[in-house]
């Protein structure tokens, strides 16, 4: 596993997230994350572990309650949110508002960042966008309104649609969901091309552990109010899988690198 | 995001359709004048009745533009409001600046003498003008303090709503306690009226509207970008506070500045984007701002029409007749497509 | 205290100045007032006639108001002085009016001039039978419903002058004649207290056709005959008590102390018992308290829109409770109405004050009016 000395692009310091401004509920904290260039990252953990949370808080979308965020060396908060959306995109869990938009309106909207103030989309917009179609095979589909599509080509249309953002970072919030195993396997895989070929930092939460071992770079735990961010041999060696779980029903067999029911 | 290519030819349909209302709007009224009057009145021949030429250049054509600012003004703020707060029911007036209108006129018809408020408004012509707007502009100022306390949009449209309900009940005591003559009058007032608008008047009532109308356009991107919510929407760069505050001062400056000078017009705000989605069934609002515009113009000039009832010498109130009119094709038009483009 | 009189003598300097800026306006027009015709009983107007001009101000168009309206009357051949400014200019007489209200309506036919009535909104509330046989000519234009007066109508008929009925605030349909060019005077009669009061506005009229001294003469021989009238029912021996008004929702309106109805009863010699109640309009009052002051009432008249002792039992029961219900002694107008359905006592009475007296003395004393034809009153139907 030869880690190339790369670029460090997203980091914190002692990051704590939660909720709440007069009485904070800490969700995660003490994290210190640090984030290559072109690496893909899993962040997992138990549903209520703060996955969203700390994805949303690293997207800006939330305010953290405790330590620094950096992106490109720079505190988080330097930069005003018109720079912040040249830098990090997201695909969020939740129902998309206005389903009337076709794909290729939808995968457009990435560009906003970057057109006039009407909205006019020049020649490398459009080129970027055609790029951000193809490479998530949506190229048949590109008219469709989106309440047409079934769940796994929304999720592409997503995703594309932060591709076209062409941002550095892409932050996605379990892509995964609802999708079956031919899915999930051809999201990760794209993933992780675009974060190699595009040399562009993606982290993504999951609950499917499994298949992403051998898939990313790194791997984030989340356990007991806590971050652990290491490669998966490195996390697997140091039995961080054994207790993920409550309860005593799952345990990790680290020979076939997987979950098993007792 | 483009504007596909038969856009062209609905736009094409919309603009010719004003222009033939248009002209049909000031052709016809509760007087017969003769079409080839109007024309010569138009290019500035003198020979024709006094009368008839103050009807056309004085009554007819400031009513028309009235029409026009008012359909596709409270359109565009039906629009926003609809985007905003991510709810096909929204309308202009959900912030409650049309009861905070109501309620100035209110005071001024019903509570006038008692509050010494006439005494100010004494400006001739000018009494309901200004009651209306000081009333709108206090619910604005309460909305913009409010809106900047509040996270969530939903929050801000409940709170609207709360607004219209108080408003009306001042407005329930204060008729309950006057009499019959009184009450009539603002009866009157709330049933709307784009006629007797003087030139003056007319050209307030433009300044306030394309000040809405330039705000609203300035908007139009960041509308887009809250199509996909307000999450994804930041991380496009939108700053919701902002993007908010400039929504809603345009949809008060237009439903407040439309409703101080021809009172509260009902349903035109509301139903003319549903209209427009349908039909163009487009999400963009570089395509949808435009079309409400002349759309909007579309429907009131021809419930203008309708509602002179020409050849009769009365007339019908025009709040109702755009609702009998429009909420028909609301309903025509949902069930054909049996889904909400939304 | 040195400032306090400086202050007052600024204040007494510019007083002077601004009385020698009307002088001065009166001087370069003729101060010649030829005659000063000072209203008897009517606080709302007046007339001035000088020697090139006549001077119709209006000082009460609506209750309470403080604006006053001059209005210039200008015979053939005169012309305004230019130092003069008015809210409005007319020559006279006038050949077209369009007024509002149906209380103008009896002045123009008094004068003989109802055939210059060219426009009226709701010609279906005039009740006047000269005047239906001109509707039902089509000389008269529907111009109209409710508060709307059809702008459009009304301006191409271009009357010579709209008599309108002076209203607090504006008429968007009022200003919009103004600013076509035609006058629009205001009538502030229904604004007066005084039964004689309200019927002199006839010479608000008499001014605009130059029948100056028709309407005086008419105006008297009301006046004789109202006061002739008040004289002899004072010298009636018993004064009853009258209660008036109904219920509309909860609430019963009727009559103030000071207000038109209120005199009237008191001039037929009668003891209205809200008599002390201040005011001109009408008092909002409990069911309770109505029962409570008036239950023994001796005669109840005009009990609102009632036309029959069974409808007002059926509306309510309360109504049988009272003295005056169970003697059958309630008088309403609500009888009296024109072809279309108009009030007659609405259109009528304000002019006509000695008819209403009239029938109020042959109610209430009429021992005194023996074989009295009402003109507006009767007993209420079964």
């Amino acid at each position: 596993m030869n880690s190339t000395p790369s670029h460090s692009i997203l980091s914190t310091k002692k990051l704590a997230v939660g909720y709440g401004k007069a009485e904070k509920e800490t969700v995660v904290n003490a994290i210190n994350l640090d984030l290559k260039a072109g690496s893909f990252v899993t962040m997992v953990g138990i549903n209520g572990s703060g996955k969203s949370t700390l994805l949303r808080t690293l997207a800006g979308l939330q305010e953290p309650l405790e330590g620094e965020m950096y992106l490109e060396g720079k505190p988080l908060n330097t930069f005003d949110s018109e720079t912040r959306s040249l830098k990090i995109s997201v695909v969020l869990t939740g129902q998309l508002i206005s389903k009337n938009l076709t794909v290729l309106e939808l995968v457009s909207l990435g560009r906003q960042p970057y057109t006039n103030w009407l909205g006019k989309l020049t020649e490398e917009d459009k080129t970027e966008i055609q790029k951000a179609i193809i490479a998530t095979e949506l190229v048949s589909l590109k008219n469709k309104p989106c309440y047409a599509l079934s769940d796994g080509q929304l999720q592409r249309a997503l995703i594309a649609r932060a591709l076209a953002q062409n941002t550095e970072v892409i932050l996605l919030d379990e892509p995964t969901t609802h999708l079956d195993l031919h899915h999930k396997a051809s999201i990760f895989s794209l993933l992780k091309k675009i974060a190699k070929q595009q040399n562009k930092t993606i982290l993504c939460t999951t609950h499917d552990i499994e298949l992403v071992l051998s898939l990313c770079d790194e791997m984030i735990v989340l356990h007991q109010n806590t971050a652990i961010q290491n490669t998966p041999e490195a996390l697997i060696e140091q039995g961080i899988f054994d207790n993920l779980f409550p309860g005593t029903n799952i345990y990790f067999d680290s020979q076939s690198r997987r979950f098993l029911i007792r | 995001m483009k504007t596909s290519r038969n856009h062209s030819l609905k736009f094409t349909l919309l603009g010719g359709g004003i222009l033939i209302l248009l002209l049909l709007n000031i052709a016809l009224g509760s007087v017969y004048i003769p079409f080839s009057a109007i024309i010569k009145v138009i290019f500035g021949d003198d020979s024709i009745r006094e009368a008839w030429t103050y009807i056309i250049l004085d009554y007819r054509i400031p009513k028309a533009l009235a029409a026009i600012m008012t359909g596709s003004g409270l359109a565009v703020a039906g629009l926003m409001m609809q985007t905003l707060f991510k709810n096909p029911l929204a309308g202009p007036f959900v912030l409650g600046i049309s009861s905070g209108a109501s309620l100035g006129v209110a005071f001024f018809f019903l509570g006038g003498s008692a509050l010494g408020l006439t005494a100010l408004l004494q400006v001739h012509g000018w009494g309901t003008i200004i009651a209306a707007s000081i009333g709108s502009f206090a619910v604005l100022s309460i909305v913009i303090i409010v809106a900047a306390r509040v996270r969530d949009a939903m929050a801000l449209l409940i709170i609207g709503l709360m607004f219209g309900s108080l408003t009306s009940a001042v407005v329930s005591i204060l008729a309950y306690f006057s009499p019959a003559e009184d009450l009539k009058r603002y009866m009157f007032w709330s049933f709307g009226s784009l006629g007797d608008i003087s030139w003056s008047a007319l050209g307030i009532l433009s300044l306030c509207y394309f000040i809405g109308i330039a705000l609203a356009f300035s908007i139009t991107k960041n509308l887009n970008s809250l199509l996909l919510g307000d999450h994804y929407a930041q991380t496009l760069g939108v700053s919701l506070q902002r993007s908010r505050f400039i929504i809603l001062i345009s949809t008060s400056i237009l439903a407040g500045s439309l409703t101080a000078f021809v009172g509260p017009i009902a349903f035109v705000g509301l139903a003319v984007p549903h209209l427009i989605r349908q039909w163009f069934t487009a999400s963009n609002h570089w395509t949808l701002l435009p079309a409400c515009i002349l759309g909007g113009a579309v429907l009131m000039l021809f419930c203008d029409i309708i509602s002179q009832l020409p050849g009769l010498p009365i007339t019908l109130p025009v709040n109702a007749i755009t609702s009998l009119i429009g909420a028909p094709i609301v309903i025509w038009l949902l069930i054909r497509k049996k889904k909400l483009l939304f | 205290m040195k400032a306090k009189n400086l202050a007052s003598l600024l204040v007494l300097f510019l007083l002077v100045l601004s009385g020698c800026k009307n002088q001065k306006a009166g001087d370069t027009a003729s101060t010649k007032v030829s005659q000063e015709q000072n209203m008897k009983y009517a606080t709302g107007f007046n007339i001035t006639t000088y020697e090139d001009y006549t001077l119709l101000t209006v000082t009460q168009a609506w209750p309470g108001s403080d604006k006053t309206f001059q209005y210039v009357l200008l015979k053939q051949g005169q012309k305004l002085p230019d130092s003069i400014s008015a809210d409005a200019e007319i020559e006279i007489p006038v050949k077209s009016i369009v007024v509002t209200s149906t209380t103008h309506i009896p002045a123009l036919e008094m004068l003989q001039v109802e055939n210059s009535l060219k426009g009226f909104p709701n010609l279906d509330y005039i009740s006047s039978p000269k005047t239906r046989s001109l509707i039902t000519k089509n000389k008269i234009e529907e111009l109209g419903q409710n508060e709307s007066l059809n702008t459009e109508s009304a301006i191409n008929l271009n009357p010579d002058v709209v008599v309108s009925f002076g209203v607090e605030g504006e008429n968007k349909a009022i200003s919009s004649l103004h600013r076509a060019g035609i006058p629009v005077l205001y009538n502030g009669d229904w604004t007066e207290n005084t039964p004689l009061g309200q019927a002199e506005w006839i010479k608000f009229f008499g001014a605009l056709y130059d029948k100056t001294e028709l309407a005086d003469s008419i105006f008297s021989q009301i006046e004789t005959k109202y006061l002739s009238l008040k004289e002899k029912a004072a010298t009636a021996q018993e004064n009853p008590t009258v209660i008036s008004g109904a219920l509309f929702k909860d609430v019963w309106y009727l009559p103030k102390g000071d207000s038109w109805a209120a005199k009237l009863v008191e001039d037929a010699h009668a003891d209205y018992l809200y008599k002390n109640t201040e005011g001109t309009g009408s008092a909002a009052l409990s069911i309770e308290e109505v029962l409570n002051t008036a239950q023994n009432a001796n005669f109840w008249i005009a009990p609102n829109s009632f036309e029959s002792f069974s409808e007002m039992a059926s509306a309510n029961t309360a109504y049988t409770k009272f003295k005056a219900f169970e003697d059958k002694k309630i008088y309403s107008f609500a009888a009296a109405k024109g072809e279309t359905g108009g009030m007659l006592y609405y259109e009528l009475a304000s002019s006509r004050p000695d008819w209403v007296l009239e029938d109020l003395v042959a109610i209430l004393h009429p021992q005194l009016i023996p074989n009295h034809q009402s003109h507006f009153y009767t007993q209420l139907e079964d």
